[in-house]
């Protein structure tokens, strides 16, 4: 146990980020403040004094049933309220779902956004939505990857907050979503696509450490005799060339992540303690959030877990019943608990959220289909109060009573908490100014 | 005397005196001015000149002239470099030895007489008229020192004699008082000017216009902008016109929604309108406009006077220019601008204060909402944009580089042809030196990726380099050009911006469009032809695969879009909406455009889609509802528009020799591929507010491409045969800072495609693409959708729009990542029937193996300690199959690999 944790105990997180690419290294070469700034006390319209919060979105691909899960309707007649039976969480005025027994236990941690909603059905238009905080313009092509109009959420954040260490400002779990992408804040912005599942028993981040034929006498070999033959290194020719200059910076942190320790460790699930791993569960969501509590305190800013399946046209009960809910309801309270207890969930912000809701009423396979309109969002940590539910939707269901909100709303609430100016714009190709939120209001009531 | 009696002939003389100074004949005297920053010791270019001006003289012995050099020398220490030169030196027979040696102490005399002499203060206008109530004019002063213009316009000290008559504010701006006339002191860097001012009808009744006058305050103060109450659904319940392209709409908004409350014409004041904006009342935007500011009272007057639309016979504005329109500046200097509006009336305004502003080139110079531009710490030239009321004009700052102590001077090379001397007049101009000419090496890997997007083998290498023909390089070129792989990676690229998706077109249809692009290049056809084919596409998809332009860009304002961005470099989508807000392009011009779309029609028939242009349709302008005629831009709109396929009419205008887009958007794309960087960039984005770096080379590129027959073979031949095509990459001090100018060959980055066909090659293993043929390479891929990790990695377009931008140009870590550590690429390089492996086994000696590798992925020869080391690390390994995987890796990996260059 000692051993495995010695990282946790044995270093600070400072330690950790002054193993990554120092700004000043960086500074010398003149590159551009994105590339090469580790803090934000001189960006314009970034709060430093949140400098230390981060983002994790538990995205459940699909769409959550949120009237069978977070908002349940038990007095709706049975064609809307479904097979499953409310019950208390540790919060009085709060009722979840009764497969969701350990999500009960930490209601007092996150608060419940029950007036939700948004006009969009359709998976593609409403995962860009969700995850950008703007619906795609006409002409949105869903099965591209990465399908963007407008940036992610933490593609805005690689952008405004840049790296803090050596490790991506910006990772996606286990795979990018489609609309995670950067948009026109160009590739330097894209996620760190992890593209492996941190359940596999064989799990590393492919390309994050050389092939294992290749070790490491032999890779620091390749390294030395690489420096030696690259002509242009270190040379005025790299660095009068804004391509050349921002390759040289890449493959500086490329190198950084490869041989720093940070990232070896964030990366490494395989040195978590074994009781741990189990407690997550020995699933792909539990593991992902595991994961994705490694990488924050590794200095991670934003990141996404992608989990899919929550599609439920069919079966619905018996899917959530048997399949989903019970990976959601070890992962999700675990990850709460355990942000809790390393004192990071102040300033780690979990949001776990589908494109959309469920059909309230029930279809004829017993499934749900598409439903923008009401869909709860869960918010825990990174300054959000616990064991409240805001807002409410009508009997059955369908639609906020009133006061409703939607994406715009959620992201300024989320770049609000990161320190980012939600006003602030950014400039399309075509010289468009886009405000990084479109007019959101940022929910005081959450706070 | 007259001018002519001055021979200048300065052959033989350095570069520097004739491209850094002009000559004026003023009375009896040549005055030479300096234009540009003196390139060597001032000194001694101030004494070459004299020098130089006595053997023109013709009459003067060496020693005279040596005498002459030396009285200057030991008596001046020449500060400034204005000269003037007694012309009756210059009358080609002084008569004798007297004159000869009055006429050079004339010479010193005047010399140091003049040395002095301070560059004079010039206030910009010569003449202030102020007309009507609140009239203003904002002044501009400055001065010119050793060829750059110093601004002193917010420094300057002011002073009105009758400040009764007008009133002058500490930053230059004249205002009328009351009517008459008086005079305005101005005093700056030690000298004092005086310009006359009249002030006429001062307390005249205010008429305010609606549209004159009250929407260029709410477009200056942000007001109707996206962010703000312009956006789609407005703001607040408050909702303007875009950039107030709706005036009717805005008045309606102001007047007669939100309850009437918005403007309050008994009580002004109390208007809504005016609360917010000046913070009597909370406002999501702040105070923008104060309430004792002119602007306020404006508004108010015109709240006051019945919040009207204003005399409908009002003048319009025609035009707006902006002064200076261009100014040599100094590293980290100011220049204040001054921007008035001609009305049809023939009235001028001063409008600075009502402009907005906007820099093309934040690194070179930056704007404040005022109008003062400061330049930044690089040379080369920014284009500042000042706009009003949709219309617009631009300031050029060229900036250029410093003289350094060590003197050096711009290098003589050769002209190979016409690029290099409008390339080297405006390094010239700037002071930016050339790089010198690259090696064979250089020029081979260069030619082989810019022009077939491929990368030389070893044998190539090897042949190329061993040739002894004087004439190899431009041989080179002219093979390349005649290779299938030229007409692959041409396709490739236009393939991109002409749109060929599978997924919108399916298949079969974006194959078949595919092959049509293809064929194009593999013969060469001409490319007003090619673009007139495309554009007027009729008959079925099948036979005409061209029509499928018609297909990808559905719409006839997507279709006129997508046309006038590829084949004209316009981006006029803007004004679709509203007007261009960076550009001249109304509404008016979109619509005129579009109406050439408006006919395309597709049909369904047994045989497949079949495109039959539709009789007659009629464009209405969305807002007004008036019937737009088909007219190109700049063009004048005809009363009516001719029967027949409007597409064919449009062709015929495109395609014209004397087109102003066609054939420099052509050049200009062509240039960037060969380049690094087009003359204007984006290549995709020409307007008034992006000019280009080089306006004469644009020209020059695009008349000889005319002349050519819109010959891209030989618009390839040309630029690769200049010296700027064949620089070295290594900067020097006097060109590092440039990269816009081709001062020195540039890093490019290698589109996905490329890249991943060079790690082909080089591991000698080829890659099965989902769906294609054995053997395909990237570049030959016709669909952009195949799915591929590493060309999705590396930012391949997925042709959803005609932009070259969707070609990602930045880097990411991960790409780094996967070609130093992916599985993929271990793979390719540890293969036993790979490149490596085959290599190991077939040389055993390590220096011949070495130089095989070098040639196969750097197109040249190791250097003496390259062969050494790596040589030795071949030797010391345990393993020699896995040194020369390790080689292969590391080689893979440096900058001269990853780029082209």
């Amino acid at each position: 146990m000692t051993k495995n944790r010695s990282y946790c105990d044995g270093m600070s997180r400072r330690n950790m980020l002054q193993l990554g690419l120092g700004a000043s290294a960086a500074g010398a070469l003149g590159l551009s403040r994105t590339v090469a700034a580790s803090g934000t006390s001189d960006k314009p319209g970034v709060d430093p004094a949140r400098d230390d919060v981060s983002l994790i979105i538990l995205f459940l691909q699909g769409g959550l049933s949120t009237i069978d899960t977070l908002d349940m309707k038990p007095n709706a007649p049975a064609e809307f309220r479904g097979e499953f039976n409310p019950i208390s969480t540790v919060v009085p005025s709060m009722q979840v779902c009764e497969h969701l027994p350990g999500l009960a236990q930490v209601a007092d941690r996150f608060s419940l956004l029950r007036n939700f909603t948004h006009h969009d059905s359709g998976h593609g238009p409403a995962d860009h939505y969700m995850l950008t905080g703007y619906a795609p313009r006409a002409g949105f092509n869903g099965s591209l990857k990465p399908n963007n109009h407008y940036p992610s959420h933490g593609s805005v954040i690689s952008k405004k907050l840049g790296p803090r260490g050596s490790v991506p400002p910006y990772v996606c779990l286990p795979k990018m979503h489609r609309s995670g992408g950067a948009a026109y804040l160009g590739a330097s912005h894209a996620p760190f696509e992890v593209e492996a599942d941190p359940n596999a028993p064989d799990f590393v981040v492919p390309d994050l450490t050389p092939p294992l034929a290749i070790n490491a006498s032999r890779f620091d070999a390749r390294r030395e005799l690489m420096t030696t033959v690259d002509r242009f290194r270190e040379k005025a020719e790299v660095t009068a060339n804004s391509g050349t200059r921002a390759l040289t910076t890449f493959q500086k942190k490329a190198f950084d992540l490869i041989s720093s320790p940070a990232t070896r460790i964030a990366f490494d699930i395989h040195s978590e303690p074994e009781s741990t791993r189990e407690e997550f569960g020995s699933n792909s969501l539990g593991q992902s959030c595991l994961m994705a509590r490694r990488l924050v305190e590794a200095g991670v800013r934003c990141v996404t877990i992608d989990h899919t399946n929550w599609d439920t046209h069919y079966n619905n009960f018996d899917v959530l019943k048997n399949d989903l809910l019970p990976h959601l309801d070890t992962g999700l309270p675990m990850l709460i608990r355990d942000l809790e207890q390393r004192g990071m969930l102040d300033t780690t912000m979990v949001c776990v959220m589908g494109e959309f809701g469920r059909t309230p009423r029930v279809n004829k396979y017993a499934g749900r289909d598409h439903w923008g309109p009401s869909n709860t969002i869960l918010l825990a940590g990174g300054g959000i109060k616990g064991g409240r539910v805001i807002g409410a939707t009508n009997a059955r269901g369908e639609r906020p009573d009133a006061d409703p909100v939607g994406p715009e709303d959620l992201s300024a609430t989320i770049f609000h908490r990161l320190g980012i100016k939600g006003d602030d714009e950014f400039h399309t190709p075509e010289g468009r100014p886009v405000k990084i939120v479109n007019d959101g209001r940022v929910l005081r009531e959450l706070l | 005397m007259a001018r002519d009696s001055v021979a200048f002939t300065w052959t033989g003389y350095p570069h520097g005196v004739r491209s850094h100074y002009r000559e004026v004949v003023s009375g009896l005297f040549l005055s030479v001015v300096p234009h540009a920053p003196c390139p060597v010791n001032e000194l001694t270019l101030a004494l070459e000149f004299v020098d130089a001006f006595l053997v023109v003289a013709g009459s003067f012995s060496f020693g005279e002239r040596r005498l002459v050099w030396w009285l200057l020398r030991l008596l001046a220490e020449l500060k400034s470099i204005t000269f003037r030169l007694p012309l009756i030196c210059g009358q080609s027979s002084v008569p004798n030895q007297f004159w000869r040696h009055a006429a050079c102490f004339s010479v010193v005399l005047v010399c140091l007489a003049s040395r002095d002499a301070k560059a004079q203060l010039n206030v910009l206008p010569p003449r202030v008229v102020l007309h009507g109530p609140d009239s203003r004019w904002q002044l501009l002063v400055s001065h010119a020192e050793q060829g750059l213009s110093f601004d002193s316009t917010r420094t300057a000290e002011y002073r009105s004699k009758d400040s009764g008559v007008a009133s002058v504010s500490p930053d230059g701006v004249v205002r009328g008082v009351s009517d008459g006339q008086t005079v305005v002191e101005i005093s700056a860097n030690g000298q004092t000017r005086s310009i006359p001012v009249v002030v006429r009808e001062a307390a005249a009744k205010r008429h305010v216009h609606f549209e004159n006058d009250v929407l260029p305050i709410l477009s200056r103060f942000g007001c109707n902008t996206s962010g703000c109450h312009g956006k789609a659904e407005g703001q607040n319940g408050f909702k303007l016109s875009i950039f107030g392209f709706d005036p009717q709409a805005d008045l309606a908004a102001l007047t007669q929604e939100g309850r009437g409350r918005r403007t309050n014409r008994t009580i002004p004041e109390n208007s809504l309108v005016l609360r917010k904006a000046s913070g009597g009342m909370p406002h999501g935007g702040g105070i923008r406009i104060r309430r004792n500011s002119p602007e306020f009272r404006v508004l108010r007057d015109w709240i006051k006077d019945g919040a009207a639309a204003g005399d409908a016979d009002s003048a319009t504005l025609v035009s707006i220019q902006v002064v200076p329109s261009d100014a040599r500046m100094a590293m980290e200097t100011g220049q204040q601008l001054q921007v008035s509006a001609r009305f049809s009336d023939g009235q001028k305004t001063d409008v600075t204060h009502l402009a907005k502003f906007q820099t093309n080139s934040e690194a070179l110079a930056t704007v404040d909402d005022f109008g003062l531009v400061t330049t930044g710490d690089s040379p080369g030239e920014a284009a500042i944009m000042a706009s009003y009321l949709g219309e617009v004009d631009a300031f050029r700052a060229i900036v250029p580089q410093p003289q350094p102590d060590s003197g050096a001077e711009f290098p003589q090379q050769p002209v190979l042809n016409f690029i290099d001397s409008l390339v080297d007049d405006k390094l010239r101009k700037l002071n930016i030196h050339p790089a010198g000419l690259c090696s064979d090496s250089d020029f081979l890997r260069r030619a082989f990726l810019d022009i077939i997007g491929t990368l030389p083998t070893a044998t190539e290498a090897r042949e190329f380099l061993a040739a002894s023909s004087r004439n190899k390089r431009a041989e080179l070129v002219d093979s390349l050009l005649h290779r299938k792989e030229y007409a692959d990676f041409q396709a490739l690229k236009w393939s991109d911006v002409l749109r060929v998706d599978r997924l919108t077109l399916g298949h079969k249809q974006a194959y078949t469009y595919y092959r049509w692009i293809r064929e194009a290049f593999a013969r060469n056809r001409r490319f007003d032809e090619f673009a007139r084919d495309a554009i007027t596409a009729t008959g079925s998809l099948t036979k005409n695969p061209a029509a499928n332009l018609f297909k990808v860009a559905k719409k006839p304002g997507e279709a006129a879009s997508t046309v006038s961005q590829v084949f004209m470099g316009v981006r006029i989508e803007c004004a679709q909406c509203h007007h261009h807000p960076f550009d001249q392009w109304s509404q008016r011009d979109y619509y005129g455009m579009e109406a050439f779309f408006t006919q395309v029609n597709f049909k369904s028939t047994p045989s497949g889609q079949v495109l039959l242009p539709n009789k007659a349709t009629k464009t209405k302008h969305p807002r007004t509802g008036d019937i737009v005629q088909a007219h190109a831009l700049l063009q004048d709109e005809p009363s009516e528009t001719p029967d027949g396929d409007r597409r064919r009419l449009f062709a015929d205008w495109l395609t014209a020799d004397d087109n102003k887009w066609f054939a420099r958007n052509i050049v200009n794309r062509v240039w960037a591929q060969l380049m690094g960087r087009g003359i204007v960039s984006p290549v995709d984005d020409f307007r008034l507010t992006n000019p280009p770096t080089n306006p004469g080379l644009l020209d020059a590129l695009a008349k000889h491409f005319v002349e050519s027959g819109f010959d891209l073979h030989q618009l390839i031949r040309t630029i690769t045969a200049s010296r700027t095509y064949q620089l070295v990459t290594t900067p020097s001090a006097m060109n590092e800072q440039d990269e816009q100018n081709y001062s020195r060959a540039l890093f490019k980055r290698l589109d996905a495609e490329v890249r991943f066909d060079m790690i082909c090659q080089v591991t000698g293993s080829s890659e099965k693409f989902d769906g294609m043929p054995v053997g395909y390479r990237a570049i030959e891929l016709w669909d952009s959708q195949v799915p591929h990790y590493f060309l999705s990695l590396f930012g391949r377009p997925v042709r959803a729009t005609a932009c070259e931008c969707e070609r990602a140009a930045q880097p990411s870590v991960g790409q780094v990542l996967h070609v130093l550590n992916s599985p993929q690429i271990h793979e390719k390089l540890s293969s036993d029937a790979g490149k490596p492996a085959m290599l190991e086994e077939s040389i055993r000696d390590n220096e011949k193996l070495v130089e095989e590798i070098y040639l196969m992925f750097y197109s040249r020869f190791p250097t003496t300690d390259e062969h050494v080391s790596v040589s030795r690390y071949l030797a010391n390994a345990d393993n020699r199959r896995k040194a020369v995987e390790d080689v292969a890796w590391s080689l893979m990996n440096t900058v001269e690999f990853l780029f082209n260059h």
